[in-house]
């Protein structure tokens, strides 16, 4: 047998190699730091399924590489003088992958989806302040308002608001479809393997001519910081996110790989209850802001890869006005804490949100800073479920046992509403929202909800500087570090970026 | 035998109906609200009501204990409350990689470690001895994760020969079942030694020195029959454990198993996969000692079933 068969494998590895180069398939491999829970961004949470869906999925709007608006699918849009409905023109000759066109029913039948209640999806929220969507013409369509909303365009550039084929969401239904995407973007969907990827080939019939540029995206999940880093090394991925710190030097010393750190809007902070002993005094909350050293926290937990916090919104983010790095000063705050009452210290809780190392590190920083004025903590690291229980959904405002929480936030539609309103107005005590400084001030929550309800920009800008002023005043936080975004790619690779919220732009992917 | 056989598999339901009570009522009491979690950080207090409704959480809690003993009666666990996969797809698709892995993980590792075992027990005190022991020591206080990016330092990072991660080639399995191995093979060899020691100096293998039997003879035939007992009850333990999939390998080398799947469940409060997986554990578990039992009479005969 073997003697027979040797001359024509031979030939066929002859033929392999000479045909190797000319067709060889630009397949890339991202290699991302958690398994993807849908592929159906109206029901999912994270960002990293929802900027994987990108590959498959565009919005009517989104962000562009440095997280500014552009319009995607849509052309140009118009706002009622009322701020109530919005008229939207559709761009033509889309197509979504399974050969239907683009039309403004497509619209309808997502945002109908998306804030019927019977379907629950996990983005109803985001989207129950539509009324109505109304098909105008095949290429105009109108959403109504239930009340004005100025951030509204910015909600529909969220990753979340995507268009999806009516027709492939007719034939799969609510809950399938997350198991047979159809949209619009440069990649169909191939395979999702739950357990090791999720693969997008290239559509042929994409609106852009000329894109996109690779064959094949591979999206492999690998949840270990030392394994990713592996991949990379052995060039099994050719780009990955996020490098740890630590793993940076190794990566960088490597020839054929590039690391980038992008700046982020993803803002950490401490955020203190002023419903509490002794939190409650402005003069503790302003002694502890003195007692922290920033520049120490984004060296020594962050590896240098975050910048001390100059501000409440992130610069990044639309309207984030620049308060300045509150300055690092021990006597000041010993004197601020001996004014309050306080001038041997006292002790308190430290919680962090999150239980893995750099929270760990940070918490060790705070402490050892706390501890120079006397003011002497307990660090608790919370695991997921812990967190929800005595934080997020914890009933009663009046016993909520949060007191000092390091905690972080990036505003995933790219403006100052999100990253003020869930944080610090105080209709957002929990559990309906993320004010975990149970903070209340009649100048701040005006400011938010006067600003929800103005188009015009420049009055926008000057109720959110307010707002933003007011809370640096009043510290319920000790804004800590606006961290960077870090990632690695192969040298070969290009067009892929980590955006300021952590999710990935692509639309420019090519490998050479 | 066979009669034996049935009676045990019979006494499979109610240990099972326990655990599952145990289980339900142990993840229900575990800290932390499964519908917030699944909805996410930004979800609104509507939205996490929605989820709790779609995930079935606002029942009561007998009620759904009975829909989740109705369900498993007929082999169906619900859906993941992560992923809205059914529990028996999730887990389906990743039984089979941690099974061969296993498998491999523990070929090698017996035979290795008994190898060593009885090379240590037959030259005892000896240079064979020291340097087993001394192989066995460090593969019992090696930690996994460590020994896995060791492996994977050298072997897939440095000399390229063997890919980092996936499931897909038997290339793929060396490291992870190297590493997984590494530690049974320690435990076996010093359990196979000690068993061996033992019987080398019982009555039965000096009369079949006395009767001029060669000493290979002498080991293999009279003294690893009657060894074996312990050391087959020791394997059945270690396979058992790594069924379970091991956490530390499976995160290492990303391996697309059930020790992630357990992770990933408790983290985000998974209840259906949580419960579907301990019951399964439990349920390799006892099959595997019915197979030791089993094998403890064909080594030795004069053990009877009853």
């Amino acid at each position: 047998m073997k003697p027979l068969f040797r001359p024509l494998a031979g030939a066929l590895f002859a033929a392999a190699l000479a045909a190797g180069p000319a067709f060889a398939a630009k397949d890339v491999t991202f290699a991302v730091a958690s398994t993807f829970t849908t592929t159906d961004p109206y029901d999912a949470n994270d960002t990293l399924s929802q900027a994987m869906a990108k590959s498959f999925y565009e919005g009517l709007f989104g962000f562009d590489k440095d997280m500014k608006l552009i319009p995607v699918l849509a052309e140009s849009y118009d706002v009622s003088k009322d701020g109530l409905v919005y008229t939207i023109k559709l761009r033509k000759g889309v197509k979504f992958h399974d050969g239907t066109d683009f039309k403004a029913d497509a619209v309808k039948a997502n945002f109908d989806r998306v804030t019927n209640p019977d379907n629950k999806l996990k983005r109803y929220g985001l989207y129950n302040n539509i009324g109505k969507t109304e098909v105008v013409d095949d290429y105009t369509a109108r959403i109504t308002l239930k009340s004005p909303f100025s951030a509204f365009v910015n909600q529909l550039a969220h990753p979340s608001g995507v268009m999806i084929s009516p027709a492939a969401l007719k034939q799969w239904g609510n809950k399938d479809i997350a198991f047979h995407p159809v949209g619009t973007g440069p990649f169909k969907f191939v395979e999702w393997k739950a357990t090791d990827y999720l693969k997008v080939a290239k559509f042929d019939g994409y609106w852009k001519k000329g894109y996109p540029r690779v064959d094949a995206i591979t999206w492999k999940p690998v949840v270990d910081n030392n394994t990713r880093a592996a991949v990379m090394q052995t060039g099994e991925a050719q780009f990955t996110y996020p490098v740890p710190p630590e793993m940076a030097e190794v990566l960088k010393a490597k020839p054929d790989l590039d690391i980038v750190a992008a700046p982020s809007i993803i803002e950490r902070y401490l955020s203190m209850n002023t419903q509490q002993k002794p939190f409650d005094n402005p003069k503790v909350r302003q002694a502890i802001n003195y007692a922290i050293n920033k520049d120490a926290v984004a060296k020594v937990a962050f590896g240098g890869y975050a910048t001390p916090a100059d501000a409440i919104v992130p610069a990044g983010v639309e309207y984030s006005v620049q308060t300045g790095v509150w300055p690092h000063d021990i006597a000041k705050a010993k004197q601020l804490l001996a004014e309050a009452g306080y001038p041997n210290g006292f002790e308190t809780e430290l919680w962090s949100a999150y239980n893995h190392t750099i929270a760990q590190k940070v918490t060790q920083v705070l402490q050892q800073q706390l501890q120079q004025v006397g003011i002497r903590t307990k660090i608790t690291l919370l695991e997921a479920g812990q967190r929800v229980e005595k934080v997020e959904s914890w009933q009663d405002p009046a016993t909520a046992p949060v007191r000092l929480y390091y905690v972080g936030w990036s505003s995933s539609t790219g403006e100052a509403d999100w990253a003020l309103r869930p944080l610090l107005a105080s209709e957002s005590w929990p559990p309906k929202l993320f004010n975990t400084a149970y903070y209340k001030s009649e100048a701040v929550d005006g400011a938010i909800r006067k600003a929800l309800l103005t188009t015009d920009k420049a009055e926008k800008a000057k109720l959110y500087k307010e707002a933003q002023e007011t809370i640096y005043r009043d510290a319920p936080w000790a804004p800590l570090v606006v961290e960077k975004v870090l990632s690695a790619n192969n040298k070969k690779l290009t067009g892929v970026y980590t955006m300021p919220d952590g999710s990935f732009n692509f639309t420019e992917i090519d490998l050479k | 035998m066979l009669q034996y056989i049935a009676k045990r598999l019979l006494g499979l339901v109610p240990t099972l109906l326990l655990v599952g009570i145990l289980v339900f009522l142990l993840v229900h009491l575990l800290p932390g609200d499964p519908a917030r979690l699944a909805a996410g950080p930004d979800a609104t207090p509507e939205t996490v009501q929605l989820v709790r409704k779609d995930l079935g959480l606002d029942l009561p809690l007998p009620q759904q204990f009975v829909r989740f003993v109705g369900g498993a009666l007929t082999g169906d666990f619900g859906r993941s409350i992560r992923t809205k996969r059914p529990v028996a797809t999730e887990i389906g698709e990743r039984f089979a990689p941690t099974f061969w892995l296993t498998v491999w993980a523990m070929a090698w590792s017996v035979t290795v470690g008994m190898g060593i075992g009885i090379l240590s027990a037959v030259w005892r005190n000896r240079w064979p001895d020291r340097l087993g022991m001394t192989l066995a020591v460090s593969g019992i206080s090696f930690p996994a994760f460590a020994l896995g990016m060791v492996l994977m330092q050298a072997f897939a990072v440095q000399l390229n020969w063997l890919p980092t991660v996936g499931a897909d080639s038997w290339r793929h399995y060396v490291l992870p079942s190297l590493t997984l191995g590494a530690a049974v093979a320690a435990i076996m060899a010093r359990f196979t030694r000690s068993s061996f020691v033992d019987i080398l100096q019982e009555d039965f293998i000096r009369t079949a020195r006395a009767k001029g039997l060669s000493e290979p003879v002498v080991v293999a035939k009279h003294g690893l029959r009657n060894a074996l007992i312990p050391v087959v009850t020791m394997m059945g333990l270690q396979f058992g454990f790594l069924l379970g999939g091991s956490i530390v390998v499976e995160v290492v080398f990303n391996w697309p198993g059930m020790g992630r799947l357990l992770v990933d469940a408790v983290d985000m409060r998974d209840y259906p996969v949580i419960q579907a997986l301990v019951l399964l554990f439990s349920l390799e578990f006892i099959l595997i000692n019915l197979v030791v039992d089993v094998l403890y009479g064909l080594i030795n005969p004069t053990i009877r079933y009853r």
